[in-house]
C-alpha cells in the first residue's frame, strides 16, 4: 500500500467526517445550504479540482505496455489514475504542436498522435492538459499542507498572546513584528536556500512567512472574547484556561478560521508560483509551467498554449476559491447575518 | 498686447514642429560621419577591468585585444589555427638546455613604440617611448604579483624563478611596512630578477621554463603577456581624480582607446603610433592583409586582391555603444545602424529558414557567417563512484557505454539551439589540432538495441537492479536551477529511461553544487569547457589522472584516472604537431571512447550577421578581436540605411491636423465671448 492512497483514504474519511458533522449541525448546515445557493458554480469548480487531486494521488503499479512504451521506468512505478488517463508514458512527441494539430510546429513533421492535444505540446513533447492537471495535486498540496502549518501556528500564538496577556503577548507580539518586518519574498529565497528544494520545504518555507497575520487576528478576537461575560463567568466559577480556551474562545473562531483558510490558500499558490518564477518552486507546478514559457511568447510565431495552460488553470483555481471564501465570509460573519435580517 | 504674444508664441511652436517633422530621422550617430570608415557595434556590459594582467573574458579582450601589443598573434585566416610573428620577429622554437629547463627566445621588433600618453609626459618628459623587452618582463611580474590577483598565475609559474619571485615579494613585503609604499616598478626590482626571464639585449626576451611547455606561445598571444609601461602603471593609480589603469589602457597596438564612457559608449581609434604603421615595418605578418586562407576563403570573398598585401587596419574608428537589451540591439543592426549581429533566440526563425539565411535578409544584403568554437559540452559520470565509476569495473563500463548510447544530440539540437552546435565524438573540438571530421565513437551513435543489449551485459537486465528489483537508480546532479536547465536536464533523463534506468535530477544552486562535488558526493553531472588555446593538450589535460578533482583539486571532476591514457598525455603534451601526435591522440580518444567517463554532446556553433558593407570578416572562435582586416563600404551603407529607415510621416501630419481640428472650437469660443 502506497503512502498516498494511505493518504487519499484518511482524506476521503475526514471529508466525510466533515459532512457528517456538517449535516448533523444545524448553524453549519445551513451555512452550507446557503453557501451551496450562493454559488453553486465555484463550489462545483473547487470540487472538481479536489476529485482531480484526489485521482493524481491513487496510484498503482503496472498496466504499461512494454512494446509501446518510451519509458521503461514507468512500467515499474506505481502509476496515479491521472496518469493511465493520459498515459504520457506512449502519448509523447519530439516537440512542440499548437492545440489539436496534426503537425509538428517547427519543421512540419507528422505527430505521432496527430490532433489528440487539446492544449498542444511543450518544448520536451509532452501533452500540456497532463501537465496543467498534474499541477493541481501540486496546487492543492501546497496551498492546504501549508495552510495546516499556519492556523494551527497562527491559533496557537494568536490566542495564548491574547489570552494569557503580559510578557507572553510581549514576546508574541515581538515575534510577530519580527517577521512582519523582512521582506516576504527575502525571507522565503533564504528560507529555502537554507532548507533546500522540495515540496515539504517550500511548504515550511510559506508557513514561517505566513502565519503572522492570521496569529494577529486571532490575538485581536481573543483580547476581545476574553472580556465578555460568558468567559468572565466561567473564570469566576474557577474553569481552568485551557477549558475556557477549547470551549469559548476556539468555537468563536471558528469562523474567522475557515475565512482566512480560504483566502490563504489562494494566496499561497499564487507565491508558489513566485517562487517558480525565481527556480526555487516545487517541481511540476504551474509556476514552473509559466516560467518555462516565458521565452515562448517573444518567439515569433508565438507559442502561447504552454502559458496559458498553466495560467487558466491557475487562475480559475484561485478564482472560485476566492469566489468561495467570500460568500463563507460573508455567511459566517455575525454583522452581515445581521445586515440580511 | 497679451494677444499678439500668445499668438506669435504659438505660431514659433507650429514653426519648430515643422522643422522637426522635415529634419526627422531616427540616426543615432552624426551625420558627418556617415562616409567615415567608422564600425558600429556594441557591448551589453563594460567590462570589470581592463588592466591586461587580470581581463579574461570576452568582454574586455574586443578592446584590450587590439590595445595592448602582443609578441605572437593568430594567423587570421588560416585553420587549425596558426601562431604569427608580431612583436616578436619570429616564433621562437623551443630550445632543451642541459638541465631539461626549455629555453624560448622572442626577438622584439625595433623601433616600435608605445602610443603617446600623458602618463609618459608627467613621468618622463616625453610624448612616448620604444618598447622594450623589460616591459614584457615588468608585465610578468604584475601577473605574478599576489596583489593584483592575476588568474592565470599556474601558467606561468612554469618558468623558472616565478613562484621564488612571488615568494621574495610577498617576504619584502610583509617584513618591511615601508616596502608596499614605494614605487611599484621599485619595489619589483627589489624583490629581485625572475631567473627564467631575462633581456640579454633590449630587444630580446628569453624565457626559460622548468618542464617543456610548448603550449607556452599560445599565452604569448594574449595581453597578460604585453609590454605595460611601468609609467602608465605608477601614472593610473586611481588618485588624485587620475583614472586607475583598469580603465585607462596605455598600449600600442593597431588601435587605441580614444574615449571609454561604461555607461554610454567606448571608442577605439586608429593608433598612428603602431609599429605596424611605421615604414620599417611594413609588410611584416599581421601589418599586411594575408595572402592565404583555408580552403573557401576565397569564394566567400576573404583573398580579395583589392585587399591581399594591403596596409592594415582600414577602419578608421570602431564605436561600441552601450545596448542593455538584445531585442532593441537587434533591432538597429536591422535598420543598419550596427553592423553585425548575433541572432536573438526570439527572432530565429523568422531570421534562419531551414539552416540558411532568409529571403529578406539575403535582399538587405547579409550575410550569415557561421563558426564552431573550440569548446565542448559533456556529461560526466564521476569515476569515484562505487555505481558508475572504476570501482564497478566491466559493469559500471558497460552501463556507461549504454548510457552513451541513448542520448541523442541531433535531437537536443533540434528542442534546444535551433539545430545549432557540432556533435562532439571526443573531447577535442573543431579547429583543434586531433580532431577528425571523419571519427566517428562507436559509442556517440544512438542504438537502443545495443544500449539495451550493454545494460543487460552489465547486469542489469531491462535496467532493472536485481539486487532490489527495481529500475536502476542514479542521480543527475546539476548546477542549473532556471527552468530551461531543467528541461535539458529532463531531455537527458527521458532518453535513460527509455531503456529502463530511473535518474533523478537534483537541481542545487553553484554553492551546494561545488560542495557536492567537493565532498564527492554526485554521480552524473554536465559541464562545459572553453578553450584557452587551440591545443587538444588544453582538452585532453580534463581526464588525466594528476589533474582529478579528488586528488588535486584540478578540473578533471569526472576523476578518471587510466594508467595507459595518463602516458599517451604525456608523451603527447610536449610534441609538435606531426603524425605521431596524431596517433597518439587516436589512441587516446579510443581510451575515452571505450571507457566513457564523459558522454561527450557539442562543440557550441555561433551564427554571426553581418551586413553587406562589411568586407574580409571571418568568425574566429576564440575571444581575439581582428577589427584590424575588416573594411566597411561607408557609401553602401548610407545608402541602405536611407532606404531602410524611411520615416512614415503620415500619422505625424494626422495627429497634427487633429491637434489643430481640437483647437478650433476653442479658439473660436475664444473670440465669440470677446466680442
Amino acid at each position: 500500500m502506497l503512502l498516498s492512497n494511505l493518504l487519499v483514504v484518511v482524506i476521503l474519511m475526514l471529508f466525510a467526517g466533515l459532512v457528517y458533522y456538517v449535516r448533523t449541525n444545524r448553524l453549519w448546515r445551513e451555512s452550507a445550504q446557503s453557501l451551496w445557493k450562493r454559488r453553486p458554480i465555484a463550489v462545483t469548480v473547487v470540487g472538481l479540482y479536489f476529485v482531480v487531486g484526489i485521482l493524481d494521488s491513487v496510484a498503482w503499479v503496472g498496466g504499461v505496455d512494454l512494446s509501446k512504451t518510451q519509458d521503461v521506468v514507468a512500467a515499474s512505478k506505481p502509476r496515479t489514475i491521472i496518469d493511465r488517463m493520459f498515459s504520457p508514458e506512449t502519448r509523447s512527441e519530439r516537440s512542440y504542436s499548437a492545440p489539436f494539430a496534426s503537425k509538428e510546429f517547427y519543421g512540419g513533421a507528422d505527430l505521432t498522435h496527430p490532433g489528440s492535444y487539446w492544449l498542444g505540446t511543450d518544448r520536451l513533447g509532452r501533452d500540456v492538459l497532463y501537465l496543467a492537471f498534474k499541477g493541481v495535486k501540486v496546487a492543492l498540496l501546497v496551498g492546504g499542507l501549508t495552510s495546516l502549518i499556519v492556523i494551527p501556528l497562527a491559533l496557537f500564538f494568536g490566542v495564548s498572546a491574547g489570552y494569557f496577556g503580559g510578557r507572553l503577548d510581549d514576546a508574541v507580539f515581538f515575534v510577530m513584528s519580527t517577521l512582519a518586518a523582512i521582506p516576504g519574498i527575502l525571507l522565503l529565497i533564504a528560507l529555502i536556500t537554507a532548507l533546500g528544494k522540495g515540496t515539504l520545504q517550500v511548504c515550511v518555507a510559506l508557513g514561517v512567512t505566513g502565519w503572522v497575520s492570521f496569529a494577529r487576528l486571532a490575538r485581536a478576537e481573543t483580547l476581545k472574547l476574553r472580556e465578555s461575560d460568558y468567559v468572565q463567568a466561567a473564570r469566576a466559577l474557577g474553569v481552568s484556561d485551557v477549558t475556557i480556551i477549547m470551549r469559548h474562545i476556539l468555537p468563536n473562531l471558528s469562523h474567522l478560521m475557515v475565512i482566512t483558510f480560504a483566502l490563504l490558500f489562494t494566496a499561497l499558490v499564487l507565491s508558489e508560483t513566485i517562487l517558480a518564477y525565481l527556480g526555487i518552486g516545487v517541481d511540476g507546478s504551474w509556476g514552473q509551467m509559466i516560467d518555462q514559457a516565458r521565452d515562448e511568447l517573444s518567439r515569433d510565431p508565438i507559442i502561447w498554449w504552454n502559458l496559458f495552460g498553466a495560467s487558466m488553470a491557475l487562475f480559475i483555481l484561485v478564482l472560485s476559491v476566492n469566489l468561495v471564501g467570500d460568500a463563507v465570509r460573508d455567511i459566517l460573519d455575525p454583522r452581515t447575518l445581521r445586515e440580511r435580517e | 498686447m497679451t494677444k499678439s504674444i500668445s499668438r506669435s508664441s504659438l505660431w514659433v511652436v507650429i514653426g519648430v514642429a515643422l522643422a522637426f517633422l522635415t529634419a526627422c530621422d531616427n540616426n543615432p550617430y552624426t551625420p558627418d560621419d556617415s562616409s567615415k570608415k567608422i564600425l558600429y557595434t556594441w557591448f551589453r556590459e563594460a567590462p570589470k577591468t581592463l588592466d591586461p594582467a587580470v581581463a579574461y573574458t570576452t568582454s574586455s579582450h574586443q578592446f584590450t585585444g587590439v590595445i595592448y601589443p602582443s609578441m605572437l598573434e593568430y594567423h587570421y585566416l588560416k585553420r587549425p589555427y596558426q601562431l604569427t610573428p608580431s612583436l616578436a620577429k619570429s616564433v621562437p622554437a623551443p630550445e632543451v638546455l642541459p638541465n631539461g629547463y626549455v629555453r624560448y627566445r622572442f626577438d622584439m621588433r625595433e623601433g616600435a613604440m608605445f602610443e603617446k600618453d600623458l602618463c609618459f609626459e608627467e613621468l618622463a618628459g616625453v610624448e612616448h617611448r620604444e618598447i622594450v623587452a623589460s616591459d614584457v618582463v615588468f608585465q610578468l611580474k604584475r601577473v605574478a604579483d599576489p596583489a593584483i590577483n592575476s588568474p592565470v598565475v599556474s601558467v606561468f609559474s612554469k618558468i623558472a624563478g616565478f613562484d621564488e619571485f612571488i615568494k621574495a615579494l610577498t617576504e619584502a613585503r610583509a617584513a618591511d611596512p615601508d616596502f608596499s609604499s614605494r614605487r611599484i616598478d621599485q619595489q619589483y626590482k627589489e624583490a629581485g630578477d625572475i631567473e627564467g626571464l631575462k633581456t640579454p639585449t633590449p630587444h630580446t626576451l628569453e624565457v626559460t621554463l622548468k618542464e617543456p611547455y610548448p603550449q607556452i606561445l599560445y599565452w604569448f598571444t594574449m595581453q597578460f603577456t604585453s609590454p605595460v609601461p611601468w609609467e602608465a602603471v605608477v601614472y593610473y593609480d586611481g588618485q588624485d581624480g587620475r583614472d586607475h589603469l583598469r580603465d585607462h589602457p596605455v598600449g600600442g597596438g593597431p588601435y587605441r582607446m580614444a574615449s571609454y564612457n561604461k555607461q554610454f559608449r567606448v571608442v577605439l581609434e586608429r593608433n598612428p603610433d603602431w609599429w605596424g604603421a611605421s615604414p620599417a615595418h611594413r609588410g611584416a605578418p599581421g601589418t599586411v592583409y594575408p595572402s592565404e586562407g583555408e580552403p573557401g576563403d576565397k569564394e566567400r570573398g576573404r583573398l580579395d586582391p583589392k585587399y591581399v598585401g594591403q596596409p592594415v587596419p582600414f577602419i578608421d574608428r570602431v564605436e561600441f555603444r552601450r545596448e542593455k537589451e538584445a531585442i532593441p540591439s537587434f533591432g538597429k543592426f536591422l535598420q543598419g545602424y550596427f553592423d553585425l549581429s548575433g541572432i536573438i533566440q526570439e527572432s530565429f526563425d523568422q531570421v534562419i529558414k531551414n539552416d540558411q539565411l532568409s529571403e529578406e535578409m539575403v535582399e538587405q544584403g547579409v550575410r550569415l557567417e557561421k563558426s564552431v568554437s573550440p569548446d565542448v559540452f559533456y556529461i560526466g559520470f564521476n569515476m569515484d563512484d562505487p555505481m558508475v565509476g572504476h570501482a564497478a569495473g566491466e559493469r559500471g563500463r558497460k552501463l556507461r557505454q549504454a548510457m552513451s548510447l541513448v542520448v541523442d544530440v541531433e535531437e537536443f539540437k533540434r528542442v534546444f539551439t535551433n539545430g545549432r552546435g557540432v556533435p562532439a565524438q571526443s573531447p577535442v573540438p573543431p579547429g583543434v589540432f586531433g580532431y577528425e571530421e571523419d571519427y566517428q565513437n562507436p559509442f556517440r551513435v544512438v542504438d537502443k538495441e545495443k544500449a539495451k543489449k550493454k545494460l543487460e551485459e552489465a547486469g542489469y537486465p531491462g535496467g532493472v537492479d536485481p539486487e532490489t528489483g527495481q529500475p536502476l537508480r542514479l542521480t543527475f546532479d546539476t548546477a542549473d536551477t532556471t527552468s530551461r536547465g531543467l528541461l535539458q536536464s529532463q531531455f537527458y533523463v527521458r532518453a535513460w529511461r527509455t531503456i529502463g534506468i530511473d535518474v533523478e535530477i537534483k537541481a542545487t544552486n553553484y554553492n551546494q553544487f561545488q560542495e557536492k562535488v567537493r565532498n564527492g558526493a554526485y554521480q552524473i553531472f554536465n559541464w562545459g569547457w572553453v578553450a584557452d588555446y587551440p591545443d587538444a593538450e588544453n582538452f585532453l589535460f580534463l581526464l588525466e589522472s594528476g589533474q582529478a578533482r579528488s586528488v588535486s583539486d584540478g578540473p578533471n571532476t569526472a576523476n578518471f584516472q587510466y594508467a595507459r591514457y595518463d602516458a599517451l598525455f604525456k608523451q603527447m603534451k610536449t610534441r609538435a604537431n606531426d603524425e605521431t601526435r596524431l596517433e597518439i591522440i587516436r589512441e587516446m580518444k579510443d581510451i575515452l571512447a571505450e571507457e566513457r567517463p564523459w558522454i561527450e554532446l557539442f562543440s557550441r556553433e555561433n551564427y554571426a550577421l553581418y551586413h553587406g558593407w562589411m568586407q574580409n570578416v571571418k568568425p574566429f572562435g576564440m575571444s581575439v578581436p581582428f577589427y584590424k582586416y575588416w573594411d566597411i563600404d561607408p557609401d553602401l551603407r548610407t545608402e541602405n540605411r536611407a532606404a531602410w529607415n524611411r520615416p512614415v510621416l503620415w500619422p505625424v501630419y494626422v495627429l497634427v491636423a487633429l491637434f489643430f481640428a481640437i483647437l478650433v472650437p476653442g479658439i473660436r469660443t475664444f473670440y465669440r465671448e470677446r466680442q
